[in-house]
């Protein structure tokens, strides 16, 4: 079991991924936009209780994905958290631009949920988590 | 875990997605479990509740709540308990005799229901349903696939004297006359290859009413949804989606799909 932050700001997507992963087996913590994401994987961090994975959308209010990414990986209490972002089909060129601040995969929407439970764990499982 | 205290004992139950109400209930083997990709394939239009039935799952086991009537009871008020209102009702075994009874009882309750795998006479049920270990019913029925396995590792919790009373009481519960007695649509799925409950027999089934639609899965056993998860799914959400009162009859199996996250 490992432990995942999730920043999705659509509220439906966001509960589905968490049910998903959750009965998946594992623990999550569910944000909706970048800001929130941000200021947990702080708070989770100084408790010494960081997530295994961080999975955020690209597009959010706040602060989007990019940016949250490049300052968690400008902050040495988070830079080891592998970071994947969720990305809507017909936007691939943002891929580059989320390897360049520091993201480690890329899962593309639409997906279907055993294909984001399988991608999960492939993550975890390369992360050591 | 989302849990809610009914006639004084702990029902465990799950709820995902938005929209019109629909509730899942499970059958001999397993819990509310194996819903989980249903529930999934629904959500974005739906909001879907699964329950463990008194003696499953993480839900209360008293050997005194075992009866259909007692199970019944549990989903009046677990519906009114969590003020859900005009329900669809996807039920499987068990569950499915519960839906068809309880949408009896309570038509106003009811808009819907599938029912799967649903035996209308004893003789369709293999006596091993009587005689085994939840774990063995589980490790005979369930095939192989990650959603299987979640449900086997759920077996166990049954309490077999839930299994034992409910099927014994099927004989006196008068479910063969249920599909005469309601009017409301009604979607009866079986998997072809289901070695527990026997399909029903064509004679039986000419004589529904034309409210009532009966659809085979061929390469599917007794948990289709698991199975053919693509595939029920499929037919689930095209029955959902059908206007409030009318006919499944031109429902038809179509190409599998498969919910998306967008």
């Amino acid at each position: 079991m490992a432990k995942i932050l999730i920043a999705e700001d659509e509220l439906d997507i966001r509960n589905l991924i968490t049910f998903t992963l959750r009965f998946a087996g594992h623990e999550i913590v569910a944000t909706s936009n970048g800001a929130e994401a941000l200021e947990k994987a702080i708070e989770m961090a100084d408790q010494k209780d960081c997530p295994d994975l961080i999975l955020m959308d690209v597009r959010m209010p706040r602060m989007t994905g990019y940016e949250a990414c490049k300052r968690m990986k400008e902050d040495t209490r988070l830079v080891n958290i592998p970071i994947a972002f969720l990305s809507a089909k017909g936007q691939e060129s943002e891929i580059q631009e989320g390897f360049a601040v520091g993201a480690v995969d890329y899962i593309i929407k639409p997906f279907a949920t055993d294909q984001l439970t399988r991608k999960v764990q492939e993550l975890i499982e390369q992360a050591g988590a | 875990m989302s849990a809610i205290i009914l006639q004084e004992e702990i029902v465990h139950y799950e709820v995902l997605g938005r929209g019109r109400p629909i509730i899942f209930l499970h059958g001999w083997v397993g819990s509310w479990r194996y819903w989980i990709p249903s529930m999934q394939a629904a959500s974005m239009s739906y909001r879907t509740y699964a329950l463990d039935m008194w003696g499953f799952g993480d839900t209360a086991k008293n050997t005194s709540r075992y009866l259909l009537s007692q199970q019944l009871r549990l989903l009046k008020s677990f519906i009114d308990e969590m003020g859900i209102g005009r329900v669809a009702i996807v039920g499987h075994g068990l569950g499915a005799i519960v839906a068809l009874m309880f949408a009896q009882e309570n038509p106003t309750y009811v808009d819907r229901v599938i029912a799967v795998g649903v035996p209308l006479k004893m003789d369709q049920i293999n006596p091993r349903m009587l005689q085994s270990t939840p774990q063995e019913l589980a490790d005979w029925l369930l095939g192989s696939t990650p959603d299987s396995e979640a449900a086997r590792k759920e077996a166990p919790k049954a309490d077999q004297n839930a299994i034992y009373h409910s099927l014994q009481h099927l004989a006196s519960a008068g479910i063969a006359e249920l599909p005469q007695q309601l009017s409301l649509p009604c979607l009866f799925v079986h998997g072809q290859n289901d070695p527990a409950i026997a399909m029903t027999d064509t004679a039986i089934l000419a004589t529904f009413p034309t409210s009532f639609h009966f659809i085979a899965l061929e390469n599917t056993g007794h948990f289709p949804m698991l199975d053919m998860p693509s595939k029920f799914n499929r037919l689930m959400t095209d029955f959902m989606a059908l206007p409030s009162g009318e006919s499944p009859r031109n429902l038809e199996l179509k190409d599998e799909w498969k919910r998306r996250i967008r």
